[in-house]
């Protein structure tokens, strides 16, 4: 191992707000925004590789150690679950895990055993163990909302970010059951043989959300 | 009815070098047991599911495998050997002058909840020390850990020291309650330090909660017991850990001692100095230990206890392969000599040398040849001679 990290960004959405952060934390990203056929992208003006990958990947790579650090949201740690380091909320990505139903149908109201389509099934099985409902999760990797519409299921737990898509779809989301945005994760070994390399990039990230939040009238 | 013969997940069949390798381990570490004065002890491998119940065990009930017993109670193999030992010392040496010292070589077993790779049976050597309190016990449990690893022959290891009550005087100063004390606990050893930011906000910016902030990162050299002090403004369980740290420098050990205070597994087990030790070449702790003040007590003794088990396969795993030996003389002996072919086997080493059991010399010899074997010793009439192969 050389004396830089790596990190594995989700790509997409998560990877733009990434690459905004970094610039403002002074790290000329050019390599990353302008990738050509290489698949690990050095920063130019700081120990830093980046390579992208896909949301459970990016779990994927920091578990096995592959990747030092990584930046995934919260929902798919949620899901996936591991162990690892979770060491700073980037307020990015932000979105909430919601419970949506038919419009007009009463979801709490019976006693009959539910069904619940998610694409999360493990987060959606958590929700209700905690709630004390058992019902049944059935994992859909599409458009979950065409679930209760075709009469499959009574709910579904979804991320919701407008409401748009399930609104034009007949559905209200009636419950919350988790607020996510992007975290920054840590590989457990590279924290203890990192430290204080680690510790400083967390430290440059942190000092920009701080300046964000104060400019924006602070949380 | 279509059966299976392959072995269940997570056990697997251990040929050869796999137990020879097991076999130094356990021989090397119970060597060093016995000089030190230990004496051995010897649990069942079933255990009523009571004894761990009443012991508060750390070890979720999800984990213990269970066996079905004629008496209709709940039985499990034993997942941990320090509760059964601890009975052991609690009643039938319950008159003994103590303090004790007990060593074991037997295996635990723990169901796997993911599919992680790991194993069910997991055989460990370890002791316990019952019936010392107080900074020596310590010492000298801590420098037999140091000393458990170098005799397996690990050449890259360390043993990282902390200290339960270092968190329970931090949570204690926050007037937190065991529910709360149990929340930060969760977080923190779930390495989720972005909810435990937000789950310490409302606790203000007294030093104990920055202490508590920073928990996770309070690993490194002993640089670290300085940061903690600065951090927490002094906790006796930081000073215990540096009065450690000067003896067993003074010893010669201090190369092997690193800290982490950020270590909180076992929480309602543990009463003071917990350490784990880790070898280069294998992911995760393969040493894990410290002091345990109220478990003895349980069983109607109240005394103090300390100790460590070490996971002897991920030791062995990280040690150079050790050759088999190589077959070199096939003894083929006539009716009458099976006395001197026995004493020529039992004359050369180990493994290079077996009977052989055909009725002719001509198929002794050919079985020779397919083991590799470069010679025929015979027994006859004649007396006895080499034959080449």
């Amino acid at each position: 191992m050389s004396d830089r990290l790596r990190i594995a960004i989700t790509k997409g959405r998560l990877l733009e707000q990434s690459i905004q952060l970094f610039e403002a934390a002074g790290l000329d990203c050019g390599p990353v925004r302008d990738p050509g056929r290489r698949l690990v992208h050095s920063i130019p003006n700081y120990p830093l590789d980046v390579v992208l990958a896909k949301a459970p990947d990016v779990i994927t790579y920091v578990e096995h150690g592959v990747c030092d650090l990584g930046i995934v949201g919260q929902d798919t740690i949620l899901e996936k679950g591991g162990t690892f380091f979770s060491v700073l909320d980037l307020g990015f990505g932000a979105c909430r895990f919601a419970l949506a139903i038919q419009e007009g149908s009463d979801f709490y109201g019976s006693y009959k055993s539910k069904r619940i389509a998610s694409k999360y099934p493990e987060f959606t099985r958590a929700f209700f163990a905690a709630k004390g409902m058992d019902v049944d999760v059935i994992k859909i990797e599409g458009s979950v909302e065409l679930a209760p519409i075709l009469g499959l299921a009574d709910a579904i737990v979804d991320i919701v970010e407008t409401g748009a898509t399930l609104k034009a779809n007949g559905l209200v989301p009636v419950e919350t059951a988790a607020q996510v945005s992007a975290r920054l994760i840590v590989n457990i070994a590279s924290m203890k043989l990192y430290k204080n390399q680690i510790d400083d990039f967390i430290v440059k990230c942190r000092a920009q959300l701080t300046e964000r939040d104060s400019r924006s009238g602070g949380m | 009815m279509k059966l299976t013969i392959n072995t269940p997940e997570g056990t697997r069949d251990r040929l050869f070098t796999e137990c020879q390798e097991r076999r130094q381990v356990q021989e090397r570490l119970t060597r060093l047991f016995r000089q030190r004065g230990y004496l051995e002890v010897s649990t069942p491998d079933i255990e009523y599911y009571d004894l761990y119940a009443l012991s508060d065990s750390a070890i979720p009930q999800e984990r213990m495998v269970k066996v079905d017993d004629p008496s209709g109670k709940f039985c499990v193999m034993r997942p941990d050997s320090t509760t059964p030992i601890a009975r052991v010392a609690a009643t039938k040496l319950r008159s003994v002058c103590l303090p004790q010292r007990l060593y074991y070589e037997q295996t635990v077993y723990r169901v796997n909840t993911s599919h992680d790779g790991g194993s069910r049976e997991i055989p460990q050597c370890g002791i316990e020390l019952i019936g010392a309190a107080g900074q020596k016990a310590d010492l000298e449990i801590v420098a037999m850990a140091i000393d458990a690893l170098k005799a397996c022959g690990a050449a890259r290891f360390h043993i990282e020291l902390g200290h339960a009550g270092f968190f329970r005087d931090l949570t204690s100063r926050l007037n937190m309650d065991r529910e709360q004390m149990e929340s930060v606990r969760l977080l923190i050893e779930g390495k989720d330090l972005t909810a435990l930011d937000r789950f310490l906000t409302s606790y203000g910016d007294s030093p104990a909660c920055g202490a508590l902030k920073r928990l996770s990162w309070l690993f490194g050299g002993p640089e670290v017991l300085t940061e903690a002090e600065r951090l927490s403004g002094g906790s006796e369980s930081v000073e215990l850990l540096r009065t450690l740290y000067d003896e067993l420098s003074a010893a010669g050990y201090g190369q092997y001692i690193r800290f982490d205070l950020g270590m909180l597994h076992q929480m309602d087990y543990y009463t003071g100095v917990v350490f784990r030790g880790y070898v280069e070449g294998a992911g995760d702790a393969v040493l894990s230990g410290g002091r345990y003040d109220n478990l003895v007590g349980v069983f109607g003794r109240e005394t103090q206890a300390t100790g460590f088990g070490v996971d002897v396969d991920s030791v062995a795993r990280t040690l150079p392969e050790t050759p088999l030996p190589q077959l070199r003389t096939v003894v083929y002996y006539e009716p009458g000599y099976l006395a001197q072919a026995l004493e020529a086997v039992d004359s050369r080493p180990a493994g290079t040398c077996e009977l052989s059991p055909c009725r002719t010399l001509e198929s002794s010899r050919n079985l020779a040849r397919e083991k590799g074997a470069e010679s025929v010793l015979v027994f006859d009439k004649n007396g006895e001679r080499v034959e080449p192969v």
